[in-house]
């Protein structure tokens, strides 16, 4: 593709989303005004604050040395959480399709996993570790069933006929995981981690929210909750939502290189 | 000399290869020809042990058959090259250059597959056939969109590597380069010495 296709379309895309984003900001506004409205003027910093109030709230915010702290630190445990979460979901995924025993074994217990409430989870690993960890195991907890699923049904929808020319031409179990499973098993997991991102973040800052660790999003979402600072708890929320795209976003960009790396 | 005798296969009821018998060269190119669907591939399979056969036996085979499937079964993730040196041990990394000379595919080693036409993955995936070497060949239609002038090369490139060879091909003009022809019957093969 040329750069002289693609500019046109990518700023179409970015024109269609901002007229979105634009669209949705008016209903908000609209909606705070009514709202300021029914209560005479008194209340809807409280319930329903406007958008440009939030705007200056976050502003404010950012300016501060402890904003950029919170969101480093709840960043690192809520990546720490995906990574393990899908480091664990692979090994799992590659250990329940090598083997019947491994299936019949962990199949279900990953299924508990998964069907589990995350808010029984957080009080249970809140019991079993420090509490600045809670929000990286759970969300850990949270992306590994996802993960596995996703690699799990990549594996076992590998072209069979590849399968038969890597034994045909004597791989080993090692080339065939390598050139065979795993690159087919690709788009599955991109797709899988993909949904994995925004569950660590809900799960992650929901732990945090329970678990009150210093310097988190979630203990600032509490705090603001609790003083009824309702402009800082729509900007620490608008964070979170800002982090999560941010870092779907550069997933995505990564999987656009995996692909063009394909010849896709 | 490759001997077959009374070979079996059946897919349920179905039976390909009835007590099929047959004695084949054990060097130059043989070409197997008959009608489309007579069990060819079948025979192809068991003689590349991808297929148990329920009856009969095969002997004289060399060791390490190398097979062309029918389809080209490329790898849609691995470029030209890399689908080559896949199959390559490293010491014999080096030999890429002559694999894709083999093909007609210089300069293309870079692209994917989805970027070659239907020819040029035909030709491909035999020269990785070729590549991988072993005892002895068997190609499964190895010239399917090749278009004649090709063909001649390439079973002149396939000649020169010495290596017993076994091919199947609808295209008149590749059968008549082979040094014997063996024409089939069936389905299912019946044939008998």
């Amino acid at each position: 593709m040329t750069p002289s296709t693609t500019s046109p379309d990518g700023a179409r895309r970015a024109l269609r989303a901002l007229t979105a984003l634009l669209f949705w900001l008016l209903v908000w506004h609209l909606a705070a005004g009514v709202l300021d409205w029914r209560m005479g003027g008194r209340g809807n910093e409280l319930l329903l604050p406007y958008p440009l109030t939030v705007l200056t709230s976050l502003l404010e915010l950012a300016a501060t040395a402890s904003f950029w702290q919170t969101v480093a630190l709840s960043l690192l445990r809520i990546l720490a959480g995906l990574a393990a979460g899908t480091l664990l979901g692979v090994l799992l995924a590659a250990a329940t399709s090598a083997s019947r025993w491994a299936h019949r074994l962990l199949s279900p217990a990953i299924q508990v996993v998964r069907a589990t409430p995350v808010a029984s989870f957080i009080m249970l690993v809140l019991l079993w570790v420090y509490t600045g960890r809670v929000p990286t195991v759970i969300a850990a907890l949270m992306v590994l069933p996802v993960i596995w699923a996703n690699v799990s049904r990549g594996i076992g929808e590998t072209d069979p006929q590849l399968l038969e020319l890597a034994r045909a031409y004597r791989f080993g179990r090692w080339k065939t995981l390598r050139l065979v499973y795993l690159p087919g098993a690709l788009p599955y997991f991109t797709a899988g981690l993909t949904t994995a991102v925004g569950l660590a973040w809900k799960s992650g800052v929901a732990a945090e929210v329970l678990c009150q660790p210093r310097f988190a999003i979630g203990t600032q979402v509490f705090k603001a909750r609790n003083t009824l600072e309702t402009p800082q708890l729509f900007a620490w929320t608008i964070t979170v939502i800002l982090l999560s795209l941010l870092l779907e976003g550069a997933l995505t960009a990564a999987i656009g290189r995996l692909g063009r790396r394909r010849g896709g | 000399m490759i001997r077959i005798e009374a070979l079996t296969v059946a897919y349920g009821d179905k039976l390909v290869l009835d007590r099929f018998s047959l004695e084949l060269p054990g060097e130059g190119i043989t070409a197997l020809s008959g009608p489309s669907g007579c069990g060819k591939t079948s025979l192809l399979r068991v003689l590349a042990g991808l297929q148990k056969p329920q009856g009969g036996r095969i002997t004289g085979l060399p060791a390490h058959p190398a097979i062309l499937f029918q389809e080209n079964r490329l790898l849609p993730w691995r470029t030209v090259g890399e689908q080559i040196t896949d199959v390559l041990p490293p010491a014999r990394r080096d030999e890429l250059p002559r694999w894709l000379a083999l093909a007609e595919l210089e300069g293309e080693q870079d692209r994917f597959p989805s970027q070659l036409s239907g020819g040029m993955q035909r030709r491909l995936a035999l020269a990785r056939a070729l590549a991988l070497g072993g005892g002895i060949y068997l190609l499964d239609e190895p010239f399917t969109g090749v278009d004649p002038a090709r063909q001649a090369r390439l079973m002149t490139a396939i000649r020169a590597l010495n290596v017993p060879t076994l091919l199947i091909n609808h295209e008149p003009s590749a059968v008549r380069l082979a040094d014997a022809v063996v024409p089939l019957d069936g389905p299912p093969l019946t044939r008998l010495p």
